[in-house]
C-alpha cells in the first residue's frame, strides 16, 4: 500500500532526470540500430551523392551466395563450442567456489576469476599469441620436457581461436553459475544425501537442475558475443579465422559496401534478438 | 567417506588453480616478455626496460593513450551524472512505461558491440556527426550508461524511501533531499558506477574501432593496427600498462561494490 | 491556532476508494488517535495531511489555511515514521538539525534549538552518536526531537511505537504524552493498537473502508459505541441481536434486554445490544431468578485463565458470550457448569441496524 502511494501516475516529475540519459541512448544506440535496418534495404548510401533506391538485393545475396550462410553457421558453431568449453571449465570451478571454499579465500578467488574480465579483451587475446606461436612458451616448454622434438604452432589455427575466446568468456560462466550455486540451500543437498543419494546422483538430480538457470544465463551471455566476434579470429586465427564477424568488419573497413554490411549486421541482430528473447525469462530469474 | 570428501575438495582446489593459471599465465608471460631484450621473445631471459623507453618515444601510441584517457574521463563524468539522475528517477517515481525504460537498458549491454559499432558508424556518418573522437565519446557514454544505472539502482535498492519523505516533511526541497539525503547514501554505488564507466570506455575496442579515423584513434585501436602489422615488444609494453591500469581500477571498484551478490 | 480540518476528502487508487468523503476536525493542541483495521484509510489520511499525497476531491486546512495543493515541504508539519527514518549518514544532532538547516537558519540558532529538543527527549548527551548506535527507544526519541524542533503546526505520528517491545512501548506512551502536553502541539496519531489509542488520545476517530465510523473522547466511544463495528473494534463486546422493544430488545428466545445507553431504534425493527464482557456478572444457575430482564442462562464451555482475570466463554443457544471476571479469590466455575449471566441496563448499549 505504502509504495503504491509514492509518486502519482504521470511521468512528468521524472522527466528532467530521465530525459538526458535516455535521449543519449536513443541517439547513440536506438536510432543507429534503426538506421542500420533502413540502410540494409538501400542500393547506395544516401549521403554518397549517388542515386539510391530500395532493394532486397543484400538479403538476396546473403541467402543465394551460400558463403554468408556458411560463415554464419561457422560462427554459430564457434559460439556453441566456446560455450560448451566454458561450461565444462567454468561450472566445476563455480561449484568449488560456492560450496567448498569459504570466507576470505572465496572472496579473493572469486575476485581473481572475474578480474580479467574487466581488463582489455584485445590485449588478453594478444597475450595468447606469445604462448601459442612457434617458439612461444608452449612450444619451448614442451620441447624442454619431452625427450623427442615436436613442433607446436597453434597460432593461426581454429584451436587458437577457441582457446582465446574461452579465455575471454569463461569468467561469465563462473559468475552466473556461482550466483545460482551459492543460493542453493545446503539443507537440500544434505536432505538428498540423507535419503541415500550418492554424490553423483545428488549432483545430477538436485544441484544441476537448481543451477540450470545460471548455466543457461552464462551460455547466452557467452554465445551472443562470440557469434559476433571478429577481433579474436583475426588475431589468433589468421587465414583460418574467417567468420561471420570478420566478413561484416570487411564490409565496413575494407570493401566499403556498407549497405551489405548493414544487412549482414541486421541478420546477426535478428539471430541475437531471437536468442535473447527466448532466454529473457531465464535471465530475469538469475537477476 | 571422509577421505573421499577430502580428495574431492582437493581436486576442486586444483581445478580452481588450473583455471587461474589459464586466466593469468598468458598475461604474466606478456608482462615478462615486455622486459625481455629479445625482440623475438627468445629465451634466455635478458632484462631490459628498453621497450618502455621506445614506447615513450612512440608518438602515435602516446597520442592514442592521451585520447583514450581523455575519452574515458569524459565518459565517466557524463555517464555517471546522467546515469545517477536516471537511476534516482526510476527509483523515486512510479509511472506507466517504467518497466519499458528499464528493459531498454538491456540491449546496449547484450547486443554484440560489432552490431552496435557498425550501426553507430552508419548513423553518425549519415546524419553528419561523422567519425572521430567526438563520435567515440558519444558511443562510449551510451555503452557505459546502462552499467552506471544498473550499479546505482542496485545501491538504491538498499535505500529506504521513507528517508526522502522524512526529509521533505522537515521542509527540504527536492534538490536538498537529493543532495543531502539520497546522494550521500548511494555514493558508494555512484563511485562504483563511475569506475565501471571508466573501465568500459578505457577498454573499449570494437565501437572505437569503427568510429575512429587514422588521426583520431584510441589506444586499443592503435594496438590492433600494430598487431595486424606484426608483433613487437613495444605492444607488450603498452599492453602490460593497460592491463595493469584496468585491473587496478577494478580492484578499487570491488571495494565499493560487491559483485557476488553475497550478503 | 493550528486546528486541522479535513472536509469531504476523497481519494481512490484505481477502483479502490481509500477515502470516501471523509470529514474530521482535529482540535488545536489535541491528541487525536486514528484507529482502524488495515485498509481503512487511516494511513492514507495521515499522508494526505502531511502532503505526501493529494485528495481527488475535498479540502484540507491547517490553522485555517487551505493546504490541499501545498507540497509537503511547505506545510510546516512534523512527522514521526513507523521505522523512524533517521538519516544513517548523519549523527543524532545532525538529524535533529536537518529541518532547521534546510530552512537556512544560522549555525548558532540551530545549535541552541537542537540542544533544547534533545534535552526535551532526554538525549542531550547522545548528540554525536550515529543512529545505528542507538537502541529502539532512543531512535524513537531522536525521531520525535527531529520532528518537533522546527516548531511545526501539526505533529503526525504513523504507528510510531509499533517497532518497540511492549515494556518500552508503555514507557514511550507516557513520554510521548508528556512531551505533547509540554509543547502543546496538535497531534494526529495513527495506530491499529486499540489499547494505545485509548490510553493516549484525547479524541479517537474510528475508520472503516475510507469512512469515519464514529469519533469522540475514548470513554464515550468505549461506553457508547454507535455500531457493532465500533463496539467490537474498540475493546471486546458481546453483541446480542433481537427486535427493538423501545427501551431494549427482545431476544429470539423471549428474553428481554433493557438498555439505558445508546439511541432507541423504532419498535419492531431489528436491533442489537452490545455488552462489554467485564460488565457481565456470572453465577451458578439459580431457577428463581430466571425470566427477569438482562438475565441469560448458559453453560460454561471454556475458561481461560489470564492471571489477574479469567475469561469465561458461556454458550447460550448456540451463541458464545464472553465474560471477564477478576480473580479476587472467589471460587471459580468449572467448564460444563450451568450458569446465570446478568448485567445492569446501564451496561447495555442499544444499536440500531
Amino acid at each position: 500500500m505504502a509504495t503504491s502511494i509514492r509518486g502519482r501516475g504521470g511521468i512528468g516529475p521524472a522527466l528532467p532526470l530521465l530525459t538526458p540519459a535516455y535521449l543519449w541512448l536513443v541517439v547513440a544506440i536506438f536510432l543507429p540500430l534503426s538506421a542500420m535496418a533502413l540502410f540494409s534495404f538501400m542500393t547506395e548510401l544516401p549521403m554518397s551523392g549517388r542515386d539510391w533506391s530500395l532493394t532486397l538485393e543484400h538479403y538476396a545475396a546473403f541467402f543465394s551466395s551460400g558463403l554468408y550462410v556458411t560463415l554464419l553457421w561457422a560462427s554459430i558453431r564457434l559460439g556453441l563450442e566456446v560455450t560448451l568449453w566454458c561450461a565444462i571449465i567454468g561450472f566445476p570451478a563455480a561449484y568449488v567456489l560456492a560450496r567448498v571454499l569459504k570466507g576470505r579465500a572465496r572472496e579473493a578467488i572469486f575476485l581473481l576469476v572475474i578480474l580479467p574480465f574487466w581488463s582489455n579483451g584485445l590485449v588478453r587475446i594478444f597475450s595468447w599469441a606469445m604462448v601459442l606461436r612457434e617458439g612461444g612458451l608452449l612450444d619451448t616448454t614442451l620441447n624442454a620436457i619431452l625427450p623427442f622434438r615436436i613442433d607446436i604452432d597453434l597460432m593461426y589455427s581454429y584451436p587458437a581461436v577457441i582457446i582465446g575466446l574461452v579465455h575471454s568468456y569463461v569468467p561469465y560462466m563462473v559468475l552466473t553459475c556461482y550466483l545460482t550455486l551459492q543460493a542453493i540451500d545446503n539443507a537440500l543437498i544434505e536432505a538428498a544425501r540423507s535419503l541415500g543419494a550418492s554424490r553423483l546422483q545428488t549432483l545430477r538430480r538436485v544441484v544441476l537442475p537448481l543451477a540450470m538457470p545460471g548455466l543457461l544465463a552464462g551460455s547466452v551471455l557467452i554465445f551472443v558475443p562470440v557469434v559476433g566476434s571478429f577481433m579474436e579470429p583475426r588475431i589468433l586465427g589468421g587465414r583460418t579465422g574467417t567468420f561471420y564477424g570478420t566478413v561484416i568488419e570487411d564490409q565496413f573497413v575494407a570493401v566499403f559496401n556498407w549497405p551489405l554490411g548493414a544487412a549482414l549486421s541486421f541478420i546477426l541482430l535478428a539471430v541475437v534478438l531471437v536468442i535473447l528473447s527466448l532466454s529473457a525469462p531465464i535471465l530475469r530469474r538469475v537477476q | 567417506m571422509m577421505f573421499t570428501t577430502r580428495l574431492l575438495e582437493a581436486l576442486g582446489r586444483v581445478w580452481i588453480g588450473l583455471l587461474l593459471s589459464f586466466l593469468y599465465l598468458p598475461i604474466c608471460i606478456m608482462a615478462l616478455m615486455s622486459f625481455n631484450a629479445s625482440p623475438f621473445y627468445q629465451l634466455p631471459f635478458e632484462w631490459t626496460t628498453g621497450w618502455y623507453a621506445d614506447l615513450s618515444r612512440n608518438g602515435r601510441l602516446l597520442a592514442a593513450t592521451w585520447n583514450s584517457l581523455q575519452i574515458a574521463v569524459f565518459t565517466t563524468a557524463i555517464a555517471t551524472v546522467l546515469g545517477t539522475a536516471a537511476s534516482i528517477a526510476l527509483f523515486r517515481y512510479e509511472f506507466r512505461g517504467k518497466r519499458l525504460l528499464q528493459a531498454l537498458l538491456f540491449p546496449p549491454i547484450a547486443i554484440p558491440w560489432l552490431i552496435t559499432g557498425t550501426a553507430m558508424l552508419i548513423f553518425f556518418f549519415g546524419v553528419g556527426i561523422g567519425r572521430g573522437l567526438h563520435a567515440i565519446l558519444l558511443g562510449h557514454v551510451a555503452l557505459a550508461l546502462p552499467y552506471v544505472i544498473v550499479v546505482v539502482s542496485a545501491r538504491l535498492q538498499t535505500f529506504a524511501p521513507e528517508l526522502e519523505e522524512a526529509a521533505r516533511s522537515l521542509g527540504a526541497s527536492q534538490w536538498q533531499v537529493t543532495t543531502r539525503v539520497t546522494l550521500p547514501w548511494i555514493m558508494p554505488g555512484v563511485i562504483a558506477g563511475g569506475l565501471f564507466a571508466f573501465a568500459v570506455s578505457f577498454d573499449q575496442f570494437v565501437v572505437s574501432y569503427f568510429l575512429s579515423t587514422p588521426g583520431e584513434a584510441t589506444l586499443p585501436v592503435e594496438i590492433y593496427a600494430a598487431i595486424r602489422k606484426g608483433f613487437t615488444p613495444e605492444i607488450n609494453a603498452v599492453s602490460t600498462i593497460i592491463i595493469g591500469i584496468s585491473m587496478g581500477l577494478m580492484l578499487v571498484t570491488a571495494r565499493f561494490f560487491k559483485f557476488g551478490g553475497e550478503k | 491556532m493550528a486546528e486541522v480540518v479535513v472536509d469531504k476528502v476523497s481519494r481512490s487508487f484505481g477502483s479502490h476508494k481509500a477515502l470516501d468523503e471523509m470529514s474530521i476536525a482535529f482540535p488545536d493542541k489535541g491528541f487525536y488517535g486514528l484507529l482502524g483495521p488495515s485498509g481503512s484509510g487511516k494511513t492514507t489520511l495521515l499522508r494526505m495531511i502531511a502532503g505526501f499525497d493529494f485528495p481527488d476531491a475535498g479540502r484540507i486546512a491547517i490553522g485555517g489555511e487551505g493546504v490541499e495543493r501545498v507540497p509537503v515541504e511547505k506545510r510546516r508539519i512534523g512527522m514521526v515514521f513507523q521505522n523512524y527514518a533517521l538519516f544513517p549518514n548523519m549523527s543524532v544532532a545532525e538529524n535533529v538539525a536537518f529541518g532547521l538547516s534546510v530552512r537556512g537558519e544560522t549555525r548558532g540558532a540551530i545549535e541552541v534549538e537542537v540542544k533544547r529538543a534533545l534535552d526535551l527527549v532526554q538525549l542531550g548527551h547522545l548528540g554525536e552518536r550515529r543512529p545505528h548506535q542507538l537502541s529502539g527507544g532512543q531512535r524513537q526519541r531522536v525521531a520525535l526531537a527531529r520532528a518537533i524542533v522546527t516548531k511545526p503546526r501539526v505533529l503526525l505520528l504513523d504507528e510510531p511505537l509499533s517497532a518497540l517491545d511492549k515494556a518500552l512501548r508503555v514507557d514511550m506512551q507516557i513520554e510521548l504524552k508528556r512531551i505533547q502536553r509540554e509543547i502543546g502541539i496538535t497531534t494526529i496519531f495513527v495506530t491499529h493498537d486499540q489499547e494505545e489509542a485509548l490510553t493516549m488520545s484525547d479524541r479517537i476517530g474510528i475508520l472503516r473502508d475510507g469512512r469515519l465510523v464514529q469519533e469522540g473522547p475514548p470513554e464515550e466511544i468505549y461506553d457508547r459505541p454507535e455500531s457493532e463495528f465500533a463496539a467490537t473494534f474498540l475493546g471486546d463486546a458481546n453483541i446480542l441481536r433481537g427486535v427493538a422493544t423501545g427501551n431494549g430488545i427482545r431476544l429470539p428466545d423471549g428474553t428481554v434486554v433493557v438498555a439505558n445507553q445508546g439511541t432507541k431504534p423504532a419498535v419492531g425493527t431489528s436491533a442489537s445490544c452490545a455488552v462489554r464482557p467485564e460488565r457481565i456478572s456470572i453465577g451458578e444457575a439459580d431457577n428463581a431468578t430466571l425470566g427477569e430482564e438482562n438475565r441469560l442462562k448458559g453453560r460454561v464451555s471454556k475458561r481461560i485463565f489470564g492471571g489477574n482475570s479469567s475469561t469465561y466463554f458461556v454458550e447460550h443457544r448456540g451463541d458464545i458470550i464472553k465474560v471477564h471476571v477478576q480473580n479476587n479469590g472467589g471460587t471459580s466455575l468449572a467448564e460444563g457448569q450451568d450458569v446465570i449471566l446478568r448485567w445492569s441496563p446501564e451496561s447495555a448499549v442499544l444499536i440500531g441496524m
